[in-house]
């Protein structure tokens, strides 16, 4: 799960690391309110609050929002007030949002923060050594997209042992490695720590602070963050779950969420239901390898039954790029029967017009093939998934 | 013969009295597995399905001399039931459970890191060795003894390589799902390494898909290992780079965007067959004339 910038800087500052002074705001009337509250004078930082990187040099779909980016420096209120009416309600457009962007809801109103050096801070999961990994770079000449293409030697990566957390050794390391004055050095130390601390404390997945910048003082402060959470670990953490923003996740993502999947969008036309991701990788690959592309893929996972699957086509189907449906359902225990029987209600239910391709593998094949033959249905059964991705563009391609 | 788990191989379960686990322990036990005993802390001294339920790992192993222990507690108590099977020195643990939080494993892998268990899993249909040793949740009627191996991250896509093993005419020596977490214990290279030594297995397929840099370990492992079967490769996740991160750390942890292309060019590049398609597999097992 992600979280919004303001909230990961809350949490972050909860365990001393030195945020900029800011405050939420969902309209203009509150953003002027919200930058008085935060300093009486300016200039201060507007900052749309959707979950993307790149917020900076993206754009707005709409006029209105003028041709500025997400992030924008304001001088006086008036300023502030106008732009702040522009934002919200607008779409932005990112790196990573693709080309339909994502509404702006809230801003997040911090006063301009004076900074000399600025450097990437990250820490992530490095899945083969089973370590979380301190990841820093000096970006006053390239942001960290380009280091990390084109010059990975740049970043440091310091694995860090998950008891004793970043050590005053490692510490030395990093501070000579980003060039700090040795008056930083304290400010330093509690920063990574904080980091740390946020990690472990919160099962996070991976926190970015990009950039921090070093105050005239010396004192390291986080000018943007970044934190995703452990999914699998947010029981441990009530206070988090309530961060979770069901705008950013999307109405179909939500129900699948409901029923135990998962459910992913693309931008093609072929709308896959499998139990199991690569599955439902492989049975993208065979789509694309034969010149079209999925439109989103549900992924029922292991125990999939009658009410399950009726459940995953009845989602399925509101997605308005689905022009075909397959289902390919494989396993030992799961009841093919009991399949074909869900399939058939969710059919009468939603009213069936568009083509579907079913491949079975598992208990009792042949008698649901029979269940579905009988039932009269506008379906192709597919022997395995060549044959299926085959049958599926076929069908599509006839009915238009 | 086969890998890490056979018909001698002694098993306990833990969290046996569950529902999910009574039933594929039934399940394993009709198979013939050689499983010997049950844990649930709390629940000693009864018997279920026949078998006698300890408390504590080590008290079965004293008693029953099991040497590998299959996994099916809920997800909050896998760590705890890992570490239990690590301080009773297991050989082998294969962890069935899913949703395992991630510093868990984390820790889990700490603690493994000294000591003589190894773990499959979590989040994995297991081990299955035809004909012998059922160890989680694997369908056994698609199965048959042979020289096969199979390692696979993906669970549905190791019962699709079976079942192109089963139209190549062959069978399968050891089929091991490795688990789709982002934290596992044993990796392609180290099941590699096991089929390798194994004397009954004659070629291996090996099925990756997109997310960290396993697969590419894994062919770096065969290039350098001085006993090379064939291995048929393949990666799913080719047609779209799929990512709800936000952030750039995960890629430059693994030095790069790491795409299924790269992936297979790793593994052709150690000498490895790679399918474009996983129904491929049949025929590449075909000219290997085993």
């Amino acid at each position: 799960m992600n979280i919004h910038e303001y909230q990961a800087k809350q949490i972050l500052s909860r365990n001393g690391i030195k945020i900029p002074k800011g405050k939420i705001a969902y309209t203009a009337n509150e953003a002027r309110q919200a930058a008085k509250a935060v300093t009486a004078k300016g200039p201060w930082m507007l900052k749309a609050q959707i979950q993307s990187g790149a917020r900076a040099v993206g754009h707005f779909l709409e006029k209105r929002a003028g041709s500025r980016g997400g992030i924008r420096m304001v001088e006086n209120l008036k300023d502030l007030w106008t732009e702040a009416d522009a934002m919200l309600g607008s779409t932005l457009v990112t790196k990573q949002t693709g080309p339909q962007g994502k509404q702006v809801s809230r801003l997040y109103v911090e006063a301009y923060t004076r900074v000399g050096f600025t450097f990437y801070a990250g820490m992530a999961i490095d899945r083969v050594q089973a370590s979380v990994t301190l990841l820093l770079a000096n970006t006053k000449d390239d942001d960290i997209n380009t280091i990390a293409e084109s010059d990975p030697g740049r970043i440091l990566r310091l694995p860090l042992d998950l008891v004793t957390g970043p050590t005053h050794a490692q510490t030395g390391k990093a501070a000579e490695f980003l060039k700090l004055q040795p008056r930083s050095y304290d400010s330093f130390y509690l920063f990574l720590r904080g980091m740390f601390k946020t990690f472990i404390a919160n099962d996070a997945l991976m926190i970015e602070i990009n950039p921090a910048g070093v105050m005239k003082n010396g004192d390291i402060v986080a000018l943007d963050a970044k934190i995703t959470l452990d999914d699998k670990a947010l029981y441990r953490h009530p206070e988090n779950l309530r961060l979770k923003d069901d705008y950013e996740t999307g109405a179909r993502e939500l129900k699948a969420a409901k029923y135990g999947f998962t459910y992913h969008e693309f931008d093609g036309s072929i709308g896959c239901i499998v139990n199991g991701e690569g599955l439902a990788m492989a049975m993208s690959d065979l789509i694309k390898q034969r010149g079209s592309n999925v439109a989103c893929w549900l992924n029922v996972k292991g125990g999939v039954d009658r009410d399950k699957i009726a459940a995953g086509i009845k989602i399925i189907v509101t997605n308005p790029r689905v022009e075909g449906i397959v289902i390919n359902i494989l396993g030992g225990f799961v009841r093919c029967d009991l399949i074909a029987d869900g399939i058939i209600d969710a059919a009468a239910e939603v009213g069936m017009n568009i083509p579907l391709v079913v491949r079975f593998e598992g208990t009792n094949r042949d008698e649901a093939e029979n269940i579905l033959k009988r039932a009269g249905l506008p379906l192709t059964l597919a022997r395995n998934m060549e044959d299926a991705a085959d049958e599926i563009l076929k069908a599509v391609q006839e009915g238009m | 013969m086969s890998i890490l788990a056979g018909k001698n191989t002694k098993v306990l379960v833990q969290g046996m009295t569950g529902t999910q686990a009574s039933f594929h322990t039934k399940r394993s036990l009709d198979y013939g597995t050689n499983i010997v005993a049950g844990v649930t802390p709390g629940k000693g001294g009864i018997t279920h399905l026949g078998l006698p339920v300890f408390d504590s790992v080590k008290e079965a192993v004293k008693e029953t001399g099991a040497t590998a222990s299959m996994i099916f507690v809920p997800a909050k108590a896998v760590k705890s039931a890992i570490a239990e099977a690590a301080e009773a020195e297991l050989e082998l643990a294969v962890c069935i459970s899913d949703n395992v939080p991630i510093r868990d494993m984390l820790e889990i892998r700490n603690i493994l890191k000294n000591g003589k268990t190894r773990l499959i899993g979590p989040n994995t249909p297991g081990l299955i060795t035809p004909g012998e040793a059922r160890l989680g949740i694997f369908p056994e009627n698609i199965h048959t003894p042979g020289k096969i191996g199979i390692v696979s991250r993906s669970s549905t896509l190791t019962y699709e390589a079976v079942l192109e093993t089963r139209r190549a005419g062959l069978g399968q020596s050891t089929v091991i799902g490795l688990g789709d977490d982002m934290v596992i214990g044993m990796n392609f290279a180290d099941v590699l390494a096991e089929f390798m030594n194994d004397d009954d297995t004659k070629a291996i397929v090996m099925i990756g898909q997109l997310g960290g840099n396993f697969e590419e370990l894994g062919a770096d492992w065969y290039r350098s290992s001085s006993v090379k079967k064939p291995v048929i490769g393949f990666v799913a996740g080719n047609s779209q780079a799929f990512s709800s991160t936000v952030g750039y750390a995960g890629d430059i942890i693994t030095r790069g965007k790491i795409t299924a292309e790269d992936k297979k060019k790793a593994l052709a590049d150690a000498g490895m067959t790679v399918v474009e398609q996983i129904n491929r597999v049949h025929d590449e097992l075909q000219k290997l004339k085993l």
